[in-house]
């Protein structure tokens, strides 16, 4: 469910309140409990670690939230082996060779001392380094840590280190420290358990499936042309469906991308058939979609039919 | 305290939403609520506790679910504190609303919160069934001792193994260990001894510098030839690091495994206690408990006696299917990421449906790398997995390895030090073509003829594993 969000009016997100508006605003559709751990990391100036099942809408919470600040998005995504090099900077190799070149070429070589070459000029900056370099007058940018249960234990005690101080030290030219600190979402999956050190770092706060009202408006909000009567068929399916014994259940990206779904295929209702046709976007195992396809799926549309 | 009017205070704050509040009184009560939680078993430390006052002076503090959510942004590290945090907040919120009007002045609470409380139900004195007269426990109202409260929900600490659904055929008993003597320890010391070094190892995404290495270093090598301008002078090389792969023991403790499983489970342990290894544990009877946390103690028998006393489904039937799926539900994705090994100690007795073992031990292995399980009872001679689980889930086992005696479990080092992969990876191309549907998976039961009868005392291949294929061919 990946979308360009217009970072257009910033409203000012000084109350938690105006978190949920300003939020709104943007088709994101949160609860006070969530608005309020997004506010205090913002007034606290701590990271926020969001947990929660696959697809219920971590990672969009803070493009939203850089969007509402009229920040930038600055993303990590951590994967096993992820290292200084990938995560915060990098010597421009190729570079350097070329300035030695042609300091030799123009007879200046001998003159030319480590710093020339292992300057700023030579860093490429990867993503840890940009949030702490950026513009210090401006407003501090959003720094997206994703799927941080991804990378190894490794890296995990390295990035405590910068979570504490928000700072990095080049050996080469020295510590570049954040005028401003940036503001931290981190988010998790939970396929292991994030280090107690660093959860000691941040605010928590785990994210729930939402109530069949709330998802329901998230998906007026997110799917506008989806007709009333559809988006509450498929909210209400979909709660039946997390109730249900399965291996995966769905989460919000999946009622998303069904309403999308079946929108384009010009479906105004939910009916047997085009449930059994398009599970594949709610369901993404064999075995599940094996389960529900056929008589199960119709006992539950007759459910979800009776609360809608 | 009896300065709070002072405005020159300096720990007289004025919070955005309400009259000045005492900055002291505040912390105190933060601190206060910190510790009940941590009596409560949150792992919560003093800088929460600050981090929760200056929470509550940016946030309005009359209302109730803010005032919850904060300190739930705050406190709780992990979604299965929720709960607890929710109960010892409940109770400190009354407490708050209790004690205020006993004439100890507006301190905390601001003029919202009355009808906040009156919102919510709890504002009525006398409304709930508090103990006042533990009052003397607190120190200028602060509830500082929630432990003692003896509330019908108090039992909130240490590890939770309420009996659940499982009601009549389950056998619910409490089982001690005996001590374990100096012998049975060095036993299970001297296998894990055994194990350690020839654990299977894993590359992993990071690299290292090595002579050996086939792959190219060139950050490196760009790095060290930067002296020479740029004329490589010297190849450097690196290549993957390794580490053992983690392990996850699932151990039967089931009435008729009663003889092997405290052998078996202090293998587990030593297994834990080991720390190269990364080690996560359960058990199961009737239903599956993970005692990780439990076996990590450095004191060995208390360990067990913990393990002890949080299961109690000892020596009761089994239901290795519903623990399967228990597994595969709520831990397979945390514990194993598809790299680990698992090991299965357990005689295949199972009450349930045997169709259900198969579907979960067919997922059980799909998740892992290498799915070894421990039978007490295949040591025998002419032993044949006719148990009902057991004949269900042997097509998805890689290994299937004897386990009466610490000498038998020597075997499983060589199980898991990879040596016999090439012909024991078996339950992989099972689990893959086995699909959800029941069809499917009993005709693979089906399809497996019951492994030939093997003479351990003469016949020298019965040193190495049993495994479905080798015993077929």
């Amino acid at each position: 469910m990946s979308r360009t969000i217009e970072p257009s009016s910033n409203t000012p997100l000084d109350s938690v309140e105006s978190i949920v508006a300003g939020f709104r605003e943007r088709d994101y559709v949160c609860d006070r409990s969530l608005a309020t751990a997004v506010f205090l990391a913002l007034r606290l100036d701590r990271p926020l670690l969001l947990e929660g099942e696959a697809g219920v809408g971590k990672t969009e919470l803070a493009k939203v939230l850089a969007a509402s600040l009229g920040t930038r998005l600055i993303r990590l995504q951590c994967y096993e082996g992820l290292d200084v090099n990938a995560a915060v900077y990098e010597w421009n190799y190729p570079r350097q060779m070329l300035e030695i070149r042609l300091l030799e070429a123009r007879g200046q070589a001998d003159r030319a001392n480590a710093h020339d070459i292992f300057g700023p000029d030579f860093l490429i900056r990867r993503p840890l380094l940009q949030a702490l370099e950026a513009d210090p007058d401006g407003e501090p940018p959003v720094l997206l840590i994703d799927e941080i249960d991804r990378a190894d234990e490794e890296f995990e005690a390295y990035l405590l280190e910068i979570l504490s101080d928000f700072q990095v030290t080049v050996p080469e030219i020295g510590t570049i420290k954040a005028a401003r600190p940036p503001r931290v979402i981190l988010t998790s999956n939970r396929t292991r358990e994030v280090h107690d050190a660093l959860k000691r770092r941040c605010l928590y706060h785990w994210i729930d499936y939402p109530t069949a009202q709330k998802e329901f408006e998230i998906v007026l909000a997110r799917v506008p042309d989806a007709p009333e009567q559809l988006a509450r068929e498929v909210v209400a399916f979909v709660h039946r469906l997390r109730e249900a014994d399965l291996t995966k259940v769905p989460g919000i990206a999946e009622t998303l991308d069904w309403a999308a779904a079946l929108l384009s295929l010009g479906s105004r209702e939910l009916t047997g058939e085009v449930v059994d046709e398009t599970l594949g976007v709610v369901l993404k195992y064999e075995e599940d979609i094996r389960r529900i396809r056929g008589d199960t799926a119709r006992s539950y549309l007759q459910e979800a039919g009776a609360t809608a | 305290m009896a300065n709070r009017r002072d405005p020159n205070d300096p720990a007289i704050v004025r919070a955005p939403w309400g009259p000045e509040v005492d900055g002291r009184r505040l912390l105190a009560e933060s601190v206060g609520f910190g510790r009940a939680l941590r009596a409560a078993g949150l792992a919560t430390d003093l800088g929460a506790s600050v981090d929760f006052a200056r929470a509550l002076t940016l946030v309005d503090m009359g209302q109730r679910d803010t005032v919850r959510a904060a300190g739930e942004a705050v406190f709780v590290r992990r979604r299965d504190d929720r709960e607890v945090y929710d109960r010892v907040f409940n109770r400190w919120w009354r407490r708050r609303g209790r004690k205020r009007p006993a004439g100890d002045g507006p301190a905390v609470p601001t003029d919202d919160e009355s009808a906040a409380e009156a919102e919510d139900g709890l504002g009525s004195p006398g409304g709930d069934e508090g103990t006042l007269g533990d009052d003397t426990n607190r120190i200028d109202g602060i509830p500082m001792a929630i432990e003692s409260d003896e509330d019908a929900d108090g039992e909130i600490d240490g590890i939770i193994a309420a009996p659940t659904a499982y009601s009549s055929s389950e056998l619910l008993r409490h089982r001690d260990f005996d001590r374990m003597t100096a012998a049975e320890l060095r036993d299970a010391e001297r296998l894990v001894d055994l194990l350690e070094p020839r654990l299977e190892l894993r590359r992993t995404r990071r690299y290292e510098l090595h002579h050996h290495g086939r792959l190219l270093a060139p950050r490196t090598m760009l790095r060290r030839n930067m002296a020479t301008g740029g004329q490589f002078t010297e190849w450097i090389w690196r290549r993957h690091t390794k580490r053992p792969r983690r392990i996850v023991v699932l151990c039967d403790i089931s009435g008729s495994m009663e003889r092997h499983s405290r052998l078996l489970l202090r293998f587990v342990q030593a297994l834990s206690a080991a720390s190269s290894v990364k080690t996560e544990s359960f058990v199961f009877g009737t239903r599956l408990t993970r005692v990780t946390r439990l076996l990590r103690d450095r004191d060995r028998d208390r360990a067990l006696a913990r393990v002890a006393d949080t299961v109690n489904d000892w020596a009761g039937g089994t239901r290795i299917g519903e623990s399967f799926q228990d597994f595969n539900r709520h831990w397979a994705r945390r514990t194993l990421r598809t790299s680990g090994v698992v090991i299965v100690v357990s005689d295949g007795w199972d009450r349930g449906d045997p169709a259900l073992v198969a579907t979960e031990t067919a997922r059980l292995r799909r998740n892992c790398h290498r799915l070894v399980w421990l039978n007490p009872l295949a040591g025998t001679p002419g032993y044949e997995p006719l148990a009902g689980g057991m004949r269900a889930a042997l097509p998805y086992v890689d290994d299937f390895v004897p386990a009466g005696t610490v000498a038998s479990l020597e075997r499983l080092g060589e199980i898991l030090a990879g040596i016999r992969s090439s012909d024991v990876r078996r339950g992989g191309d099972a689990a893959a073509s086995a699909d959800a549907g029941e069809r499917q998976s009993s005709q693979a039961i089906r399809s497996i003829a019951p492994p030939a009868p093997l003479d351990v005392a003469s016949d020298p291949v019965a040193a190495r594993p049993l495994s479905p294929r080798g015993s077929t061919r």
